[in-house]
């Protein structure tokens, strides 16, 4: 039996579900899914612009495991591209810092190591976990 | 407590811009005074490592709290290195409406 996975670190979730394909004459009813981890490999090499390496010790792998990640999310990324699939975001190993949400002031937010469990600008003790 | 908010103007009627590292000023918020002041961001035209600059600076005036439409992933890291707390609104708003948000609550 294989080793477990180590857990992925990701600073942030995407704040979107996924994307869906237009114009599409024959549908697919598979998608591609594409895992936090692979979503937070092209974020980091190709938006932000880290070099693999610096990549790789954000996300708190080995450089070699974070090429395999980012391959792969190209890959699958292709293979919406040129198939038409739409692409799902889903989990996957990995740890997310903890954001929290309030509903009355509408904003996400972390909390310091010693504030209180409420939220920074109406004090409302009324926060939910989001990722 | 003193808050930083990423704006896209030097006027409270400015929107929250929707780039930490990458906004043209910051809007200094103290909540002891009610006071406020903008700076202008002098890294936001960087290729690369704006956020970090951003930070230098706003280090610099003992921030505790940055409000911002999103944060690079090296922001993200080093705010949390140095306890500063992240807020991200979920639609666009104003400048005023944080601020009056702010008044409301510390009276």
């Amino acid at each position: 039996m294989g080793r477990c996975k180590k857990n992925r670190f990701i600073q942030r979730a995407p704040h979107f579900h996924g994307f869906t394909t237009r114009g599409v004459k024959w549908k697919h009813d598979t998608d591609v899914f594409l895992n936090y981890e692979e979503y937070e490999a092209i974020n980091l090499c190709d938006y932000e612009l880290l070099t693999q390496e610096e990549a790789a010790r954000m996300m708190k792998v080995s450089r070699p495991t974070f090429t395999r990640i980012y391959e792969s999310a190209r890959r699958k990324i292709a293979k919406a591209f040129i198939e038409g699939h739409d692409v799902r975001f889903i989990g996957g190993n990995v740890e997310i810092i903890s954001w929290y949400k309030c509903d009355t002031c509408k904003i996400s937010f972390t909390l310091q190591k010693d504030s209180p469990m409420a939220c920074p600008l109406c004090k409302n003790e009324l926060i939910t976990e989001s990722h | 407590m003193k808050i930083a908010i990423a704006a896209t103007d030097n006027h409270i009627d400015a929107f929250v811009d929707r780039h930490f590292g990458r906004c043209e000023w910051y809007c200094i918020f103290d909540t002891q005074t009610n006071n406020y002041e903008f700076i202008p961001n002098t890294a936001f035209n960087l290729t690369k490592g704006a956020g970090y600059k951003a930070i230098d600076l706003l280090f610099g005036k003992s921030i505790n709290v940055v409000i911002a439409g999103r944060f690079g992933s090296r922001a993200i890291e080093t705010l949390r290195a140095k306890d500063i707390q992240m807020i991200i609104p979920e639609n666009q708003i104003t400048i005023n409406e944080i601020l009056k948000n702010c008044k409301q609550n510390s009276n």
